[in-house]
Order: C-alpha cells, then sequence, then structure tokens
C-alpha cells in the first residue's frame, strides 16, 4: 500500500500494515503535519476576522473560537475520509495540535477587526 | 460602567495599521537577510559520519521484525561490539567532542549571528513604539481582563479608571509579536527564523548530538526484541487477498 497523493492539499497514507506492524513514513507523516498546521492557522485568522467584525466580546469570542477549532478538526477528519489510523498516529494529532498557536492568531485578528469596525 | 469610549479614527489609521504593517515588513526583512547571511559552511566529515550512522542504527532497530533473527543479531553485534562496535565511545573520548563543538569559532559566529539578527529588529521596534506611541489608548480588547494586568497593559496611560480593556500601545505591539508568528508561517513557508521557540530547540540540539546520542542509540538496539513478522506474513496476504475478491 504506497502512499497515494491527493489533489491539492496532499495528506499522504503513512501507515502500511493493517494489522500487526505499523510502520509509519516519517515523510509523509510530517506533510500531513504540516497541512493542520496551516489549516488551522488560517482558519484561525478567518475566523478572529469574522468574530471581530460580528462583535464578540468577551466569553462568547473565545466560544466562537472552540467552534471554529472544531468545525477545522471535523473539515480535516472529513478529508482524510474517517481513516484517521492511516494518515495519522494518534487521535490527539488531529484534534488537539496546534490549539494554542492559532489561539494568538485568533485573538490579535480579533482585536484588530473589532476595533476597526466597532470602535473608531 | 463599562462606558464606550469614542476614540479617534485618526489613531486607527495611524497607529494600528501602520505598526502592524511594519512588524509584517520587518519580519519578511528579517528572513530574506538571514538566508543571505547564512555562511555556507562545510560539515566536518567527522560529525557527518556519526550522524549516518545513527541513522543507520536507528533503520535497524524500526525494521528489525522484517528480517530473520540471526542476520538481525548479527547486525546488532556490528553495532554494539565492545571492541570496534561502531556505537560504542569510550567515556574519556565522549566529552571531547561536546567541547571541540563550542570552542569552534565557525559555529559559535554561526549562532551570535542568529540571536543578533532575532534581537536587534525586536529592540529597535520597541524602542521605536515607544517613543513615538506612548501616552495613549490605542485598542480596545474585545475580552474583559482583571485590574492585575492594568499596569502591565496600560502602560503610557495614567488614568485609573479607565477599563482595562483599553490598552496602550505598547500591548499591541506585543499582542502583534506573538499573532504574527501564525501569520509569517504561512506566507513565508516553514523555513522562517522567526519563530523563537524554534531558535531555541535548534540552539540545545547543536552541542549535544554526536556523542549522547550514539550512547542513545546504542541502549535502544540493545533493548530491541527481536520477532520475526516474515511467517505472520502469508496469513495477511490472505486476509487481503480475501477482502479484495469481496
Amino acid at each position: 500500500m504506497a502512499g497515494h497523493s491527493d489533489s491539492s492539499s496532499s495528506e499522504k497514507k503513512s501507515t502500511e500494515a493493517m494489522n500487526d506492524v505499523p510502520i509509519f513514513s516519517a515523510e509523509n507523516m510530517q506533510n500531513n503535519m504540516k497541512v493542520i498546521y496551516y489549516s488551522r492557522t488560517f482558519m484561525s485568522i478567518i475566523g478572529g476576522v469574522i468574530a471581530g467584525i460580528l462583535g464578540f466580546t468577551g466569553f462568547m469570542g473565545f466560544v466562537f473560537y472552540f467552534l471554529v477549532m472544531a468545525i477545522t478538526s471535523i473539515g480535516l477528519i472529513a478529508k482524510a475520509k474517517f481513516l484517521v489510523h492511516s494518515y495519522f498516529d494518534s487521535w490527539n494529532r488531529i484534534i488537539l495540535d496546534g490549539f494554542m498557536g492559532g489561539l494568538m492568531s485568533f485573538v490579535l485578528f480579533w482585536t484588530f477587526a473589532y476595533d476597526i469596525v466597532h470602535i473608531f | 460602567m463599562a462606558e464606550d469610549l469614542v476614540l479617534d479614527t485618526a489613531i486607527r489609521d495611524w497607529v494600528l495599521i501602520p505598526l502592524s504593517v511594519v512588524m509584517v515588513l520587518i519580519g519578511i526583512l528579517r528572513y530574506f537577510v538571514s538566508k543571505l547571511m547564512q555562511s555556507s559552511q562545510l560539515p566536518d566529515p567527522k560529525i557527518v559520519k556519526e550522524g549516518q550512522v545513527i541513522v543507520r542504527a536507528r533503520n535497524l532497530r524500526a525494521a528489525a521484525n522484517f528480517i530473520p533473527p540471526k542476520s538481525f543479531r548479527s547486525r546488532r553485534v556490528y553495532f554494539s561490539n565492545e571492541e570496534n562496535g561502531l556505537l560504542f565511545v569510550p567515556k574519556g573520548q565522549a566529552q571531547n567532542a561536546q567541547a571541540q563543538m563550542f570552542s569552534d569559532p565557525n559555529m559559535a559566529m554561526d549562532m551570535m549571528k542568529k540571536n543578533l539578527s532575532m534581537i536587534i529588529p525586536q529592540t529597535l521596534t520597541f524602542a521605536w513604539v515607544n517613543f513615538f506611541f506612548s501616552g495613549f489608548v490605542a485598542a480596545k480588547i474585545p475580552f474583559p481582563l482583571t485590574q492585575r494586568f492594568r499596569s502591565m497593559l496600560q502602560n503610557g496611560i495614567d488614568l485609573s479608571t479607565v477599563d482595562v480593556s483599553y490598552v496602550s500601545s505598547r500591548s499591541w505591539y506585543f499582542l502583534n509579536l506573538f499573532g504574527l508568528r501564525g501569520l509569517f508561517s504561512l506566507i513565508l513557508g516553514e523555513e522562517n527564523a522567526t519563530d523563537d521557540t524554534q531558535r531555541m530547540m535548534q540552539m540545545s540540539g547543536f552541542g549535544f548530538d554526536p556523542s549522547k546520542s550514539l550512547g542513545a542509540e546504542k541502549d535502544g538496539l540493545d533493548i530491541v526484541q527481536h520477532e520475526w513478522a516474515l511467517p505472520k506474513f502469508e496469513h495477511r496476504a490472505e486476509a487481503v487477498l480475501k477482502k479484495l475478491i469481496k
């Protein structure tokens, strides 16, 4: 089972065997990690701008951030056709990775958009 | 008590946007400068050899179950043999490699250059922000914070009744500093020198590579339990083919 690549955001298959011996192709794993990171960063920036324009404040904004991250996770899982274990080595990666980094970008763009639209 | 201050549009035009634009541009500039200043030093052949030995040992460890037991054992002895095994490093030599690393002038210059190119733009920008943009409310952060953050975020503003959400431009600078990391990784590709944590990881990974990891690899190789997976492969092939046919 060689790794095959999709069209645009190529997530590559990284495990070979099914039953006993899971072998991970390190290069494909890294590529998948990068795809997750880019997707999360991009979505958190867009989410920040949306939250600012809509005027979310305080707690609602963070709830919105979690919502955006959840949508990103679901989108990534759907892109991997729900066979998470053949693309990544654990569930945690696809769900939790890049959370904190995205938070800072989200807050920055949220503040930016909120100020531009509502205060000035 | 949350009265909404009305802030001048000129603040938005002349503080927020220029500051962000300047930080993005400085980040891009730093990236290109660091690329230009990368001195192409020839890697030391001894270190490259040791690195390759480590890679070989790691591959052996990872794929140990695919070769018959006897050949695995003979390969393992080749690596961890006490007399002329590749991974066996007597204690005296181990310390030498580290000391040599740190006193190597080329490497020290490289690290210094990287450090400087990181610190100088940040310091300059911070000084510029402090000089020009101090003493007024710059932005409002959309979430409430406790009073403890007041001294940190409202540096130039000397009124104590203003809501803590209204921050000075210094805190806008810090917010930009952390938040633009994600943006840089998107527009500059993954090889950019703006991430502090990456730089620290590189610095710590440099000096300790050769000697300690040899010992670590040897230990790892000794631990491996060999379980030959090949006899089961016929069953696996049968299962895969059955699935395909169904």
